[in-house]
């Protein structure tokens, strides 16, 4: 019976809808860009010459490899997010990279060209502290881990452990670092804070203690912060209190003290209240590492200094420099040090490591974006020019994450943004019109004229749209004598304009980090983009559009609400959405928390949207605040209604605004907290419309939709998460009333909750504990036979409760993000988008989460065009939107109706940006683009040809008879 | 299916199980056969005790997969082992194996992401003790056990089908359309039989003529639309009307030589 019913439902959709994509229209309005996150180690190949790879690991636990010549990626792994996924540590040794994982809980070597797993093994717990090569005669054949309690070495060829030991007295000892010179020995070196430092070597082979001994350091509390390794196994710390740096070579027999030098004696200061930074480079990891070393003296203060014989001195002075870093090639060590050229670019230059030299025409001028943040990082990669001098590129990573890759003398090969792999949340804003059409839009507003004036002023528009018409042919013919690969659809702001059926828009995106972009949809070119400094890392964002594109001399404005998540505190930030621009308009200062904030429809005389901001003595704040807002508001309070939700007392309450915009309680729904928590609660959108009240059933009467605008879905889980006894609720309020129109558990099942409320319906996903797997379910509100009334929907007049539909479908895949699609008008069938841990994003057609599937097919749901029931819903990668261009961890999607009635707009966001449209009704209102005009030209010619000639002989034929 | 909901206090339990048929409402024992435990006991155990759980209680999934005729360098990199969507995730070797550590007890299903390549997924189950099973997933029939090998053997199934067909416009696709055939049938009809058949032939019409009285047995019965016409008409017209009535009514015999008639005036 269920095989039958599927085969039933397969044929269906097979005939009904179809929302796949054409093989020809791969890429044509669609793409995707790839990110990365925030880097934490970067490492160029320096293997081979030619070699273009950049090795990348990531705060966003993503291990990849970029093309340096353009800064696509090569390969990506992602792992799993969270501190499992985490990449401690990231080294390479020709064409192998190992890199240790979860807090030293895997040990993975990847092979870099193709970027597969060579091997990865499970080490044992205990928190990782540092990694190190072991090289043994000139070749690297170990690799070491240092944990808390243990260190271990593991071959570097299969992974397999060739030894581990515990390490003495681990409890008071903090072991920090593994240190191996290539000659066989490997040093494991600890600290107990503020009193003495632990030497321990080990023997390669077996693991066996050699030495142990203990040097006394009252001042040292961590090695890693304040210790490195310089020259052949001298141990060289500073310590800012004293104002000195000390130094102890490990091999010594004798020695039992470190040796202090004066950072006096060296003619240098500290800068008050920095702790001294010490970097120092080991170009080859199974030889030592070299004599000369970097000390930071101040935020813009690098000295060059040399170890020899155990003393210290100065090679150069760079005062002032922002960041410094060493790079080896060949047999040649370098240092590059980026200064400060003036207010709006930076210098960087290369200097001979061992001598502190300025190398000739090394200078790489790197220009800062004033709306960008400061470098952050540098990565050099160095290489022999065919004279054997070095030459270099280097990359920057700024605050805002930007990476940068430039070569002499400034020239950026390429830049990547990635704050872009964490969209918070993002808008689309229609494109201004170009002057021509805002010419004509402005025609018809004056009213003044006479008659003789709009006539000419008609005529002279059409004639400018006849030019613009014209130059648009000429362009097209242009283009079309060119080769394809050199028509480069250029987009600047001065192409921006919107197109026919306003299909290409501006995409407004926030990032966690607070950068602000503006990208073109069509394209996916960034147009703009501002960083906001002083973001807190814990900040949520909300983007509202007050005024569009739609009312010309005034500028489209956008608003975003920034609040601190721990106190609350919000601030706003005003902006032009299409240029990216700062707006000057006046802020409201926002002292007090805020709780709440609504986007009324009503206008300033402006045209900008009112936002009210209620704040936690539930007092409002209007935005803009002129007097006509505020006579408006006064106005309209009586039927101004907002909610607010504190998840954490289990409360919802709704509130009426007052004429002195104060606000009064209504309504309160309090979810006990000890039984279940609030984890969602959604409205409608606001720009959605419905076409149709109802639906047409099989014996032509019709089912009127309950289309309650105020509607809320609450989505609660239980705080008991046992299998047997855990649930999800949904209950449906009434946001003005508090009136609850339906309530639903679904027992034995947990969360993630992912949920749409739209129109009538409501669909949700969750975890059924029992059968472990994703169940969707679905309610649907109907007011019945007859409307109650027809004209407008209010919810304080409504004596009859909904009738509720549901019914659930097992879904055969875990989700990781629900939305549905949307158009202008609501009158093409609805789609839901699912974004699957794979990556893919399908769209899911709303016939089949319908309440009203019937468990046997009858004529009137096969005139209703109802599915028949079955339980298992169908996943066919034909409704993979994305095709093969998957969005890892695809956190968000957002639908956007555009012009025609029949596309949405999709941009998917995640780790990568997808962006495409989609057609669930196919497209009714345009012509496909596979439309065969050569066949209805030839058959229309062919038909004018036959009257044409059967005319000829019809008349022909009668000349005959009348002869006759 | 309709839930009518008396005031906003109902609660509602779920319809879902009864809806799935009989092999669900019979299927009330326990999903997992006797030697596999409860998973995690929930809150207390899973979040305050992790840390120490962590060696005790956590195991690795091991398997293998191919794809035919491919070599694992190809589509490797581009792969992803997947437990229960993102909650473990496995790399895949250059020899086409993998392993996802760190997995505490329970009932998993293992698939491999590839853009390419499809994979079926695996249900693997692990018991507090570490012992593993692999059967087949049946998100129906979830107490169903088809065992497959363990450590996993995973093979692919084939290419993922994004695209679908476009509709190409051929002649035969025209020709062979019902409706196309319906008017170009008798068109050949109409204009091949007369230069079959020879009219002119004496024998020929003799024989059509047979064949015609065949078809109307009787001349002399009048027809039924003609009472009804006569019944009908109004008798102001009764002239004109009974003079194209009976013009009409001697067709039974007269038509078909008023018919042939034509073409031999001709």
């Amino acid at each position: 019976m269920a095989g039958l019913c599927s085969v039933f439902s397969v044929c269906l959709c097979l005939l009904g809808f179809s929302a796949a994509v054409f093989e020809d229209q791969v890429g044509k309005f669609d793409w995707r860009q790839q990110f990365v996150g925030k880097v934490q180690f970067a490492l160029f190949d320096t293997h081979s010459q030619a070699s273009k790879k950049l090795l990348v690991a990531t705060e966003k636990n993503i291990f990849a490899s970029l093309n340096s010549r353009t800064g696509d990626l090569f390969w990506r792994h992602v792992d799993k997010t969270g501190p499992d996924g985490h990449i401690d540590t990231f080294m390479m040794h020709g064409q192998d990279a190992v890199v240790v994982v979860g807090n030293g809980r895997l040990l993975r070597s990847w092979e870099t060209t193709v970027g597969g797993l060579n091997w990865e093994t499970v080490l044992d717990t205990g928190s990782f502290q540092s990694a190190a090569y072991i090289g043994v005669q000139d070749v690297v054949r170990y690799v070491a881990v240092l944990k808390k309690s243990a260190i271990s070495l593991h071959y570097l060829s299969n992974g397999h452990q060739k030894w581990v030991e515990n390490l003495p007295e681990s409890d008071t000892v903090q072991y920090q670092t593994v240190y191996s010179g290539g000659n066989g020995q490997v040093f494991v070196l600890g600290v107990v804070p503020n009193s003495h430092i632990v030497i321990v070597e080990y023997n390669i082979e077996d693991g066996e203690i050699m030495k142990q001994k203990s040097v006394a350091a009252p001042w040292l509390s961590s090695l890693q912060s304040s210790c490195v390794m310089v020259g052949s196994g001298v141990l060289l710390c500073a310590d800012p209190t004293t104002k000195s740096l000390y130094t102890f070579p490990l091999q010594s027999a004798d020695q039992t003290t470190m040796t202090p030098i004066l950072l006096e004696s060296l003619g240098v200061e500290v800068a008050a209240g920095f702790q001294p930074v010490l970097i120092s480079t080991q170009p080859h990891p199974a030889r030592p590492p070299l004599s000369e070393f970097f000390l930071q003296l101040g935020p813009d203060y690098h000295i060059l200094l040399q170890l020899k014989d155990g003393l210290v001195s100065t090679l150069r002075d760079f005062n002032p420099s922002y960041l410094v870093a060493f790079a080896t090639t060949g047999e040649k060590t370098v240092a590059a040090v980026m200064s400060p050229k003036n207010e709006t670019a930076s210098v960087i230059n290369l200097y001979s490591a061992d001598t502190g030299r300025r190398l000739l025409d090394t200078t790489i001028i790197y220009s800062m974006d004033p709306n960008g943040g400061k470098p952050a990082k540098l990565y050099i990669h160095a290489f022999l020019k065919k004279d054997d001098s070095v030459g270099y590129r280097v990359l920057v990573q700024t605050e805002d994450l930007v990476l940068t890759f430039l070569q002499q003398p400034g020239r950026v090969v390429w830049s990547r943004e990635e704050a872009l792999a964490d969209v918070v949340t993002m808008e689309m804003v229609d494109l201004p019109l170009t002057g021509t059409q805002a010419e004509l839009e402005g025609e018809f507003g004056k009213k003044a004229d006479g008659l003789l004036p709009m006539v000419l002023k008609r005529l002279s528009s059409q004639f400018i749209l006849l030019q613009a018409w014209m130059s648009h042919l000429w362009k097209l013919f242009y283009d079309a004598r060119k080769p394809r690969s050199h028509v480069k659809n250029e987009v600047t702001f001065e192409t921006l304009s919107r197109d026919e059926f306003n299909l290409q828009k501006m995409m407004v995106m926030v990032t966690a980090s607070g950068k602000l972009f503006g990208i073109d949809s069509k394209s996916g070119t960034v147009l703009w983009k501002q960083y906001l400094e002083n973001i807190q890392p814990n900040s949520v964002f909300k983007l509202m559009v007050q005024r569009t594109t739609a009312h010309f001399p005034h500028p489209p404005q956008c608003t975003l609400l920034v609040k601190d998540k721990d106190t609350g505190l919000g601030s706003l930030y005003v902006f032009n959405p299409i240029f990216g621009k700062k707006s000057h308009i006046s802020v409201p200062a926002l002292p007090r928390p805020i709780l709440q904030s609504l986007l009324l429809p009503l206008m300033d005389q402006d045209y900008s949207k009112v936002l009210l901001l209620i704040d936690d003595q539930y007092k409002v704040t209007a935005f803009p605040s002129t007097k006509n807002v505020l006579q408006q508001l006064q106005e309209m309070a009586s039927s101004i209604f907002f909610y607010l939700v504190d998840s954490s007392q289990g409360r919802l309450s709704g509130f009426r605004l007052r004429k002195d915009l104060s606000t009064e309680l209504i309504w309160e729904v309090v979810i006990p907290t000890e039984v279940q928590k609030i984890v969602g609660v959604k409205g409608k959108r606001a720009n959605e419309h419905v076409h149709s009240q109802g639906r047409v059933m099989g014996d032509r009467s019709v089912l009127y939709k309950y289309l309650n605008p105020n509607l809320l879905a609450v989505v609660t889980e239980s705080t008991d998460s046992h299998q047997e006894r855990s649930f999800v609720g949904i209950f449906l309020i009434d946001g003005v009333t508090g009136r609850i129109v339906h309530e639903a558990v679904q027992r034995k099942a947990r969360g993630p909750v992912h949920f749409v409320h739209s129109e009538n319906w409501v669909v949700y996903v969750y975890w059924n504990t029992k059968s472990r797997r994703n169940e969707f379910s679905v309610l649907e509100l109907f007011e019945g036979m007859e409307l109650y009334n027809s004209t407008v929907f209010s919810s304080l007049d409504r004596p009859r409760p909904p009738q509720v539909l549901q019914q659930s479908y097992i879904f055969p895949s875990p989700i990781s993000t629900l939305e549905a699609t949307l158009t202008e008008k609501g009158i093409t069938s609805r789609h839901l988008l699912v974004g699957l841990p794979s990556g893919a994003i399908m769209s899911l057609p709303k016939m089949f989460l319908d309440p009203r599937r019937p468990e046997v097919a009858s004529d009137q749901s096969r005139e209703e065009n109802l599915i028949p029931y079955s339980p298992e819903m169908p996943i066919r990668t034909e409704w993979f939107i994305n095709y093969n261009q998957t969005v890892s961890r695809v956190r968000g999607i957002y639908t956007a109706p555009s012009g025609l009635e029949s596309t949405c707009l999709v941009v998917a966001y995640g780790l990568d940006i997808y962006q495409t449209r989609v057609y669930p009704s196919k497209q009714f209102d345009v012509l496909k683009d596979d439309y065969d005009y050569v066949l209805i030209s030839s058959v229309l010619l062919g038909l004018f040809f036959a009257t044409m000639i059967s005319k000829r002989l019809a008349e022909v034929k009668l000349l005959n008879r009348a002869w006759r | 299916m309709v839930f009518k909901c008396p005031g906003g206090a109902a609660v509602l339990i779920s319809a879902v199980l009864c809806v799935f048929g009989p092999c669900l409402c019979g299927g009330q024992q326990p999903v997992l056969s006797p030697e596999l435990p409860e998973p995690l006991a929930g809150g207390e155990v899973g979040e305050g005790g992790e840390a120490a759980l962590l060696t005790a209680d956590r195991f690795q999934i091991e398997g293998r997969a191919a794809v035919y005729g491919v070599r694992p360098e190809i589509w490797a990199p581009s792969a992803v082992v997947l437990v229960d969507g993102e909650e473990h995730v496995g790399f895949i070797r250059l020899d086409g194996s993998f392993t996802v550590n760190d997995v505490p007890s329970g009932s998993y299903v293992v698939q491999i992401a590839s853009p390419v390549y499809k994979f079926e997924p695996v249900r693997v189950d692990i018991t507090s003790k570490g012992k593993m099973r692999a059967r087949r997933v049946n998100y129906i029939r979830t107490s169903e056990v088809l065992q497959l090998p363990y450590p996993l053997q995973i093979r692919c199934t084939g290419l993922h089908s994004y695209f679908i067909e476009r509709e190409t416009w051929g002649w035969s696709d025209f020709l062979m359309n019902p409706m196309v055939l319906m008017m170009v049938l008798p068109l050949v009809i109409i204009l091949l039989l007369p230069k079959v058949i020879n009219t002119n032939d004496p024998a020929m019409r003799q024989e059509m003529e047979q064949s015609m009285n065949m078809l109307n047995p009787n001349p002399d019965l009048p027809d039924v639309s003609e009472l009804m016409t006569k019944f009908f008409a109004p008798p102001k017209s009764h002239s004109s009307s009974s003079s194209s009535g009976s013009g009409s009514s001697k067709s039974g015999g007269g038509s078909q030589r008023g018919h042939r008639g034509g073409p031999r005036r001709r």
